[in-house]
């Protein structure tokens, strides 16, 4: 039915530049309904609903296998991250200084690199040092089990294992929140 | 010198590796710098240099300043210079005989039998762009522009706004825009009367009036391909004539050129094209390609293939060949000349560019970062040939004898130095 | 003529439609190649500028200007 304009035939000789106009906007609203149609089961497809336990994962890092599981107990935000990625440049930075302030009280980070190539990742790490594990998983299986959906992104997990907060993408904007919820974490 | 070593291929991989480093830490640290401070500001040059065989020389240097904003804002400005001198068909037809005539703008024009006539110019025209971007949230953007352009007898102000969202897990971006654009044309000496014989009958401005609509959708197919449909709509309403230019009229008998008319084309023109872009990443190398479709209600249509191939020969430097395809078909009002006694129609053109016509050109971009500089220089070089319709079946007496449209060829260059700050 | 614009437009629906149509998809950190410049439609803008500038006043047609998309999909 709603393909139904785009394939009547009109052929009204006296057509006024009006109606031609308006069949011309009805075309394109036809155009943008049935592009609609055909994404919107695409989008629908993808929603998931929220992860609320952290999987576990044992990659390999600079100084030998990190396991999620063997930080049980502690505050750990899991940054995925890839060299390509313009945010990053700036969430690194951060993540060190989160990491002296806090690290103390027991925060932990690890970065789990995503690149498809090792050399990109150091070269990126040698710009940008770490005080913290980072890990490597060149296939993003251990994205894809976080459901990641924007690069980077942070996932607070609490000392029991719990999902609490993910941050899609890195805003300098929103460091201050992070923080707050950071300390409220760690005094649970 | 690394250029060297990169071209040579260099089999000591070590060097290599450490100049590839080098080379990535030197893109890397002044990023930083930006992200944690005030984001760097960008200049690009680029000079076009362009020769026609026999007619038109252009120079244009464009200076283009970009500063960032720190929260993804950017704003820029372009300041370009064009100088155009020369000679350009008139639109006349050759004779058997040498041709002496006196052009608009006073220039003794004389051309050689059997050769089509062309009328010498001198142009400047100065430009001035801005664009403003910005991002209105994660996944939508805008951007919002002006131009203001002067040459002796041309003036454009004109204003564009564009949104951008990005839709379906960002593999899908939407694109809306439009503008509009006020010109003013003021032919030397006065606006001569269509299809007349050059009575001039106004000695103030005419003017166009420029509106264009666009709609895009970009789609990410893979994580090595990207392929883009683009609508544009653009309406012309007011003066589009060429007042220099010129239809002859021949003699019934042999087809000798015994007069002039001047130009007169339509004072609408709606303009539609669809393009269709794709960009392949083949690990290494990357191939564009893209096609084109173009109508307008001059019942002008056109074709266009462009195909580029990007070969990166290191880090820092690239080559990229390139090809384009074009070909037009004659505005519906295109006619090579009149026969003397005939009746006029109401609009008329002997310009070639809107009879029909065919374009190659050939090409490659080299662009590089040299080791005593910071920045990226490119050079692009391109050789073009417009092939028009030599032999038109109205062609009448001696003009069958002649080319009516010798091939166009012309040679462009473009340097181009840009570099953060 | 009329005719012929509205396959046209008949076209340019199915294109894009082709376009978007199917779930093929690109997860966040399989962006790699995308996020870089040479990946973007128009990677040089100066220089397709300098060479619309000189098709514009060499031919008859215009339009069809890129609009922009890919790249990085970061944040």
């Amino acid at each position: 039915m709603i393909a139904q304009p785009l394939l009547h035939e009109c052929s009204d000789p006296l057509r006024s530049t009006f109606a031609a106009a308006h069949d011309r906007i009805r075309r394109g609203a036809t155009l943008l309904l049935l592009l609609a149609l055909t994404i919107a089961p695409c989008a629908f497809a993808k929603s998931q609903e929220r992860l609320t336990q952290a999987p576990d994962f044992s990659l390999p890092g600079a100084s030998g296998t990190v396991s999620l599981h063997d930080f049980r107990g502690k505050v750990v935000l899991i940054d995925f991250w890839a060299s390509w990625c313009v945010p990053c440049r700036q969430s690194f930075p951060w993540m060190t200084s989160m990491m002296n302030r806090y690290g103390a009280q027991g925060l932990e980070i690890i970065a789990v690199n995503l690149d498809k190539k090792r050399d990109a990742a150091d070269r990126f790490i040698e710009a940008f040092p770490a005080t913290f594990p980072v890990v490597f998983d060149p296939s993003g299986k251990t994205a894809e089990g976080f459901r990641v959906e924007a690069m980077p992104s942070s996932f607070l997990v609490s000392r029991t294992g719990e999902i609490i907060h993910i941050y899609a993408g890195f805003d300098p904007g929103h460091v201050q929140t992070i923080e707050t919820q950071i300390q409220e974490a760690l005094s649970k | 010198m690394r250029l060297q070593l990169e071209l040579g291929k260099a089999p000591k991989v070590s060097l290599r590796d450490a100049l590839h480093g080098a080379a990535l830490a030197l893109l890397i640290i002044p990023a930083t710098a930006q992200a944690q401070s005030t984001p760097s500001d960008r200049i690009d040059v680029t000079s076009l240099l362009y020769g026609e065989q026999g007619r038109t020389e252009v120079v244009e240097p464009v200076v283009r300043f970009t500063h960032l904003l720190p929260d993804g804002q950017s704003v820029s400005a372009q300041l370009a210079f064009d100088v155009i001198t020369g000679a350009s068909p008139s639109g006349a037809l050759p004779s058997g005989t040498v041709q002496t005539r006196t052009s608009a703008s006073g220039h003794v024009i004389t051309s050689k039998a059997g050769q089509i006539p062309v009328a010498p110019f001198h142009d400047e025209r100065v430009e001035l762009e801005g664009t403003w971007h910005k991002p209105l949230n994660r996944l939508i953007s805008s951007d919002l522009g002006f131009h203001v352009s002067r040459e002796k007898d041309y003036q454009s102000l004109g204003v564009n706004a564009k949104v951008s969202t990005e839709l379906m897990r960002r593999l899908l971006t939407v694109t809306v825009g439009g503008g509009v654009s006020h010109d003013t044309v003021f032919p030397t000496g006065g606006t001569p009367a269509g299809l007349s014989d050059g009575t001039i009958v106004k000695l103030g401005s005419n003017a166009k009036n420029v509106t264009n609509v666009l709609l895009g959708a970009s789609r990410i197919v893979s994580r090595q391909w990207l392929v883009a449909v683009n609508g544009t709509e653009t309406l012309e309403r007011g003066y589009l004539t060429e007042p220099y230019k010129v239809i002859s009229i021949m003699s019934h008998v042999n087809g000798t050129p015994i007069g002039e008319l001047t130009d007169k084309r339509p004072s609408t023109r709606n303009r539609s094209a669809v393009l269709l872009s794709s960009v392949y990443h083949l690990t290494d190398d990357v191939l564009y390609t893209s096609y084109r479709y173009y109508w307008d209600t001059w019942s002008i249509r056109s074709h266009t293939i462009d195909l580029k191939y990007r070969h990166d020969l290191g880090d820092d430097s690239y080559i990229e060949p390139l090809l384009r395809y074009y070909q037009q078909s004659a505005a519906s009002f295109y006619t090579v000349g009149f026969v003397e006694g005939a009746t006029l129609p109401d609009f008329a053109t002997s310009d070639y560019r809107l009879g029909r016509l065919r374009t190659i050109t050939a090409g490659a971009t080299y662009s590089f970062r040299p080791d005593f500089a910071t920045g990226e220089f490119t050079v692009r070089g391109q050789y073009m040939r417009q092939f028009g319709n030599g032999s038109p079946s109205n062609a009448i007496g001696i003009q069958r004898n002649f080319d009516l449209s010798p091939p166009v060829n012309i040679v462009a260059v473009v340097l181009g130095y840009s570099f953060d700050y | 003529m009329k005719r012929m614009t509205r396959y046209l437009w008949r076209f340019i629906a199915t294109a894009a439609l082709l376009l978007v149509a199917g779930c093929a998809t690109v997860q966040p950190w399989d962006r790699d190649l995308l996020a870089e410049k040479k990946m973007s439609l128009n990677p040089s803008p100066m220089l397709q500028a300098v060479d619309e500038h000189i098709y514009f006043s060499k031919e008859a047609s215009m339009g069809g200007m890129d609009a922009g998309g890919g790249g990085c999909g970061c944040n």
